[in-house]
C-alpha cells in the first residue's frame, strides 16, 4: 500500500497529458519545491484511480488530518476501515486515540 | 433554549467551524465568498442529503453578516416566481445594510434538483439569467447534480462536493449533544447510530432524540430497532463498488442500494467487463451472467417486477465470477452507446426531416424512405442529375450535403 500525505507528495516525472489530466482532476503542482498536492476534492475517485495507474500502486491511500490533535495518520489504522464511505481518501477526521479520549468533547 | 424543539434544529451550528466534516467543502466556499473577483458567479453545493450543505450556508452567513434570501423545494419555482423573488434580491444593494448590521444579501436555493413539472416551467432557464446578471453571491444546493436539466447550471456555476460525513466525526457530534442533553449512552450504542446513518448526520442525530429523549439513557439493546438507512448511489459509485465486490452477498447489498437506472447499469456493466475481467475464460463467463440478465430484464418490461431478483442475481453472479483478480480501472461511464447515440443526435435528426420529406411526397412512411429511398437518392446525388428531384423534394442545401457526404443510411 502506498500512503501519500494530501498536502505534498512527489510523483514520478509524467507525460504532459497525464500532468494536465491530474491538474484537471484537483492536483496542484510547486515548482519550487516540485511537490503535488490535492487542491479539488471535486473528482476524487478519478484523481485517485489516476494516480494508482502512475505508481502502479492499485492499493492507494492518503493521510488524514486529525481535526483534534492535528496528527497525519493513515486511513488503515481506524476501526471503522471498512465501513467507511470514503476511505483512504483525502479528507479530515479523527483519529482513534482523540475519539477514545473524548477529545473533542473538550475543545 | 427551546426546549421542544428536534435536536437538529437545536443544535444546528451557528459558525462555521461548529459545521462537523467536509472541512476542504467548507474552506472551498469560504474562499468563493470571500474572494473579491470571483470567476463564477454562483456556487452549487452538491452531495448527499444531511451532509452539511444548508447548515454550512446558514453558518456562513451568520459569521459574515449576510442576510440569506432562501428558496427551498417548498416554493413554487417557476420563472415568474423566481424573477419575483430573486431578480430584485440579486440586482439591487439591500436596503437593510444601511440601517442594520447585515452586509448584504445572498440568495440561496435550496434542492435545485427538485425542480420539476409544470409548476417550475422554466425555473432553470431563469436561475441562469439571473445568474449571469447578479450583484450579490447565489449559492445553489442540490443532492444529484448530474440530472440532464442541471447540465445548463453547472456551467455558470463554481462547484463544491460535499461529502458522506465519517463515522467518528458523527460519534463525537453525537457525544457533544449526549454531554449537553444528560444523555447518558454507551459509545457502543452511538457507534452503531453513527455507522447506520451513513454518513447522514440529519438521521443520525434524529435517531439520537428518537431513542434517548425520553429515558435519558441509551444502550446498544436500545439500538436494535434501527434499521439501516436506505441511500441512493449513483451510476458512477455502482460501478465502481459492483466491480470491487469481494462476495456474492456484497454485490446483492449494493445493488439494492443503487438507485441507477437498469437498462444503463446493464449496458454499463457490458461496457466495463472487459477492463474487468483480463482473462478471456472468466471474461466469457461474465458475459453469459450479463446476457441472461438481459434476458431477464426484457422478460420484466414495464410490469413483471417479481423478476427482477433473477435479473439482479445474474448481475451479481457476473461480478463476482473472479472476485481475487480485481484491479483498479478506469471505467467507462456512461455507456457507449448512449455516449453515441448523443454525439449523433443532430445527424439522426436531420436524416429524420429528410425520410420526411421523402414521405410526404412519396407516400411512404420514414422507416421505408430511409430504407427503400435514401440509399437511391444518394446515388442520385452524387451522379449529379438530380436538380429536379431536389428542388421536387423540397431539399435544403445543408440536407444535400448531407446525404452526399453520409457513409450508410
Amino acid at each position: 500500500m502506498t500512503v501519500l500525505n494530501k498536502k505534498a507528495f512527489r510523483l514520478p516525472r509524467l507525460e504532459k497529458e497525464k500532468f494536465v489530466l491530474l491538474m484537471r482532476l484537483g492536483l496542484n503542482y510547486d515548482r519550487a519545491s516540485g511537490m503535488y498536492g490535492v487542491v479539488n476534492c471535486n473528482n476524487i475517485e478519478k484523481l485517485v484511480d489516476a494516480l494508482s495507474e502512475i505508481l502502479g500502486d492499485h492499493d492507494l491511500s492518503f493521510t488524514q488530518t486529525c481535526l483534534a490533535c492535528g496528527r497525519d495518520f493513515p486511513c488503515n489504522e481506524c476501526r471503522y476501515y471498512e465501513l467507511c464511505e470514503n476511505r483512504n481518501l483525502p479528507f479530515s477526521c479523527i483519529c482513534g486515540k482523540c475519539l477514545e479520549e473524548g477529545k473533542t468533547l473538550k475543545e | 433554549m427551546n426546549e421542544n424543539l428536534l435536536w437538529v434544529e437545536k443544535y444546528r451550528p451557528h459558525k462555521i467551524d461548529d459545521v462537523v466534516g467536509n472541512e476542504e467543502a467548507k474552506a472551498a466556499l469560504l474562499y468563493w465568498l470571500k474572494s473579491k473577483r470571483r470567476t463564477k458567479k454562483a456556487v452549487l453545493l452538491y452531495g448527499p442529503p444531511g451532509v452539511g450543505k444548508t447548515t454550512l450556508i446558514n453558518a456562513a452567513a451568520n459569521e459574515f453578516g449576510f442576510t440569506v434570501i432562501e428558496m427551498n423545494a417548498s416554493d413554487t419555482r417557476s420563472e415568474k416566481a423566481i424573477n419575483a423573488v430573486a431578480g430584485p434580491a440579486t440586482s439591487f444593494v439591500a436596503l437593510d445594510t444601511f440601517s442594520t448590521k447585515s452586509k448584504g444579501n445572498v440568495l440561496f436555493l435550496d434542492e435545485v434538483d427538485g425542480i420539476a413539472g409544470n409548476e417550475d416551467r422554466g425555473g432553470v432557464g431563469a436561475i441562469i439569467k439571473i445568474v449571469e446578471n447578479a450583484r450579490i453571491p447565489v449559492i445553489m444546493a442540490a443532492n444529484d447534480p448530474d440530472i440532464d436539466k442541471l447540465r445548463p447550471l453547472k456551467k455558470v456555476c463554481a462547484l463544491i462536493r460535499f461529502q458522506p460525513v465519517r463515522i467518528p466525526l458523527i460519534i463525537s457530534m453525537l457525544q457533544k449533544i449526549c454531554q449537553k442533553e444528560s444523555v447518558k449512552a454507551e459509545f457502543e450504542a452511538l457507534e452503531k447510530i453513527a455507522q447506520n446513518s451513513r454518513g447522514d448526520v440529519r438521521s443520525a442525530i434524529n435517531d439520537l432524540q428518537s431513542l434517548a429523549e425520553a429515558t435519558k439513557t441509551l444502550t446498544l439493546d436500545d439500538t436494535v430497532t434501527l434499521s439501516l438507512r436506505n441511500k441512493d448511489i449513483n451510476l458512477d459509485e455502482t460501478l465502481r463498488k459492483y466491480f470491487s465486490v469481494k462476495s456474492l452477498a456484497e454485490a446483492s447489498k449494493l445493488l439494492s442500494w443503487s438507485s441507477v437506472d437498469y437498462d444503463e447499469l446493464l449496458m454499463s456493466v457490458g461496457d466495463n467487463l472487459p477492463l474487468r475481467y483480463t482473462d478471456p475464460q472468466a471474461l466469457a463467463e461474465a458475459y453469459d451472467f450479463l446476457s441472461q440478465a438481459d434476458m431477464f430484464r426484457g422478460r420484466i418490461g414495464t410490469e413483471n417486477w417479481h423478476l427482477l431478483k433473477y435479473f439482479f442475481n445474474c448481475l451479481v453472479l457476473a461480478a463476482a465470477v473472479s472476485p481475487d483478480t480485481y484491479q483498479p480501472f478506469k471505467l467507462i461511464s456512461p455507456p457507449i452507446r448512449i455516449i453515441t447515440l448523443f454525439w449523433t443526435k443532430g445527424k439522426r435528426t436531420m436524416l429524420e426531416g429528410i425520410c420526411g420529406k421523402i414521405g410526404v411526397r412519396c407516400h411512404v412512411s420514414r422507416a421505408t424512405a430511409k430504407q427503400d429511398f435514401v440509399p437511391f437518392l444518394k446515388m442520385l446525388l452524387a451522379d449529379q442529375k438530380s436538380s429536379d428531384l431536389i428542388s421536387w423534394l423540397e431539399l435544403q442545401p445543408e440536407e444535400v450535403d448531407f446525404l452526399m457526404n453520409m457513409k450508410k443510411p
